[in-house]
């Protein structure tokens, strides 16, 4: 029994079930019907975060290209669905095959020689992506955006809002527990090593420039995955969504909610896109200063939490299990 | 390829390799015989931990030959091949800082030394598939003997940063005897450690030597226990082959007393 409960598995689908209630909840009026996006548009964000952690937390990587790489898989998707009329899975295995093969170019050139050079690599390539964003008017009609519908799966089922909620939330755990079961393997163990100490890692037979594509290419499909929900979801993707700025959120996101933590970067999204929208919107004097709020929170978890705010959990339970022996 | 290693596991001939002018390793050559604790010693900066890099292919000397016979008795040269794949002719090398991952346990950080003996592909992992499921369990199985044969059997789960550092050199040997080697680069495997520890650890490396079969190249600065473990040692100064032999023979090389006591005049002393 006490097994089946720690089946992290089963945390998992736990947690996608709690998710998935939030649309009936907004029915029966509990909830803003609004909030079902920001929260919707929070789990995308999420999933690209995901990637973003696999590359920072376990390897070790920095990529300021993330948000490049969503806002191509995006167009690339709405592209293909309206412009081209192809079938929504076929352009989602499309738009996320593209960007990734793109990420794994730019790893190649940039990835030889040491880390850090790939994080330059990548804003380069996120700045090319977004003026292409803004000058390709054929493709991504420019400043005006490019508008998406809902999915249709299979070319019969046409999803609502909440349907694609459902669907946002069924491809976050799927992503959830995918990345849980290639960190804690081989390929986990061996982005662990190649972050703890490069020597020591090819001393044991990791390939570096292997292992650090992986990530890489992990990263960039993940980002890609995350842009095709965003534009069927949101149905709308302008150039200046996939800035600097969004690609620094995620690192923001992984920061605050917990390196190397897979519940930890879906708190970070939470803190990140969701409070803002949920609580500090709401309040006159904080509406303007919810943009601060990233810079002060880092600071604070740097100091407190060095490892994210996830870690806050395993500290609050310490202290509850310690009032309950100290009161006995 | 070259039979000329008979009853050897390495045979260094002729190595030499320069940093800008300074020539860090010259003309150096040694074998190890099957079986063998071989010590290599030297003064500071005498280029050991060059030796060893060189070896393990960290750096690719400027010329000579490194000849490895693997556990099917066929001879590579070392120079031929990557540093990662190096590990999987069955010689491995632990590091004079020891070179762990902190946030990881003490099981995961030894199951790295298992990392290329994994079959399973991204697919296998992702989904968990059985031919991983099976696999990880295989070599967790295996990593728990190795940690039982150093006796830290029951810190498995424990994450490795804030071990003592007499537990994290062991951790650092049972990542190195995961992949169960022909030859064990062992460097500086003493520093840091107390006397109890460093006689515990002369015992492991005879016993490394007499039930897994396998030979091992040492450096280290204790010269006690290079004295009390080592068949035959190396001795070697500025780079410089200086003299081989067993301990006794070493201790009254007049040659290694100058390099190490300075009995001349040196103006560099």
């Amino acid at each position: 029994m006490k097994k089946i409960i720690k089946n992290p598995y089963l945390h998992f689908v736990l947690l996608g079930l709690i998710l998935a209630l939030v649309p009936t909840l907004a029915k029966m009026g509990l909830m803003k019907t609004s909030y079902l996006t920001t929260l919707g548009g929070t789990f995308i964000f999420a999933i690209a975060a995901l990637g973003l952690n696999i590359l920072l937390g376990y390897s070790g990587l920095i990529s300021l290209g993330t948000a490049g790489f969503m806002g191509f898989a995006a167009y690339l998707s709405a592209y293909f669905t309206a412009d081209l009329a192809l079938p929504f899975e076929l352009s989602i295995i499309l738009a996320v095959v593209i960007p990734t093969l793109l990420g794994i170019l730019v790893g190649l050139v940039s990835l030889k020689i040491e880390g850090i050079y790939l994080a330059i690599a990548t804003l380069a390539v996120s700045e090319i992506l977004k003026k292409t964003f803004e000058e390709f008017d054929f493709f991504t009609n420019g400043f005006s955006g490019k508008t998406a519908q809902y999915p249709t799966l299979l070319g019969t089922f046409e999803l609502d809002r909440a349907g694609t909620y459902y669907f946002v939330v069924a491809i976050l755990i799927l992503v959830m527990l995918l990345t849980y079961n290639l960190m804690n393997g081989r390929l986990g163990r061996a982005l662990n090593a190649m972050r703890g100490s490069e020597a020591a890692s090819q001393a044991m037979g990791v390939n570096l420039l292997n292992h650090r594509l992986i990530a890489f290419a992990l990263a960039t499909m993940y980002a890609a995955i995350a842009g095709v929900l965003y534009v069927h979801f949101v149905k709308y993707s302008y150039p200046t969504i996939w800035s600097l700025n969004l690609s620094l959120n995620f690192l923001a996101m992984i920061v605050i909610g917990g390196l190397r933590s897979i519940y930890g970067t879906l708190l970070g999204a939470f803190i990140v896109f969701a409070v803002p929208d949920l609580l500090l919107k709401q309040v006159p004097f904080f509406s303007d200063l919810s943009y601060v709020l990233n810079g002060i929170l880092i600071i604070v978890v740097i100091i407190f939490y060095p490892n994210g705010l996830v870690h806050m959990f395993t500290d609050l339970k310490r202290f509850i299990v310690k009032l309950v022996k100290g009161e006995k | 390829m070259q039979n000329n290693i008979d009853g050897l596991v390495l045979k260094v001939d002729g190595l030499s390799i320069a940093f800008g002018g300074l020539k860090a390793v010259d003309n150096l050559s040694f074998d190890i015989k099957e079986n063998e604790v071989f010590g290599l010693i030297g003064p500071n900066g005498a280029g050991k931990t060059t030796v060893f890099n060189c070896i393990t292919q960290f750096y690719k000397p400027n010329s000579g030959d490194i000849l490895f016979k693997d556990r099917n008795g066929s001879v590579h040269n070392l120079l031929d091949k990557n540093v990662h794949d190096i590990i999987k002719l069955g010689l491995v090398r632990t590091f004079q800082n020891v070179e762990l991952i902190r946030e990881l346990s003490i099981i995961d950080n030894v199951l790295i030394g298992a990392h290329v003996d994994f079959k399973s592909n991204i697919l296998d992992q992702a989904l968990r598939l059985p031919r991983a499921r099976k696999e990880e369990k295989k070599y967790r199985a295996e990593a728990m003997r190795v940690l039982s044969i150093l006796g830290i059997e029951d810190r498995a789960d424990a994450p490795a940063g804030g071990q003592p550092y007499g537990v994290l050199k062991k951790v650092e040997f049972a990542r190195a005897l995961m992949s169960n080697p022909r030859l064990i680069i062992l460097d500086e495997p003493a520093a840091g450690l107390n006397d109890v520890e460093t006689i515990e650890l002369s015992k492991l490396i005879r016993r490394l030597r007499d039930e897994l079969n396998c030979s091992i190249l040492l450096v280290e600065h204790d010269m006690r226990l290079v004295m009390e473990v080592c068949d035959r040692i190396c001795a070697i100064s500025f780079g410089k082959f200086l003299a081989v032999g067993t301990p006794k023979e070493i201790k009254e090389n007049k040659d290694v007393q100058v390099a190490y006591l300075g009995i001349e005049v040196d103006e560099n002393a």
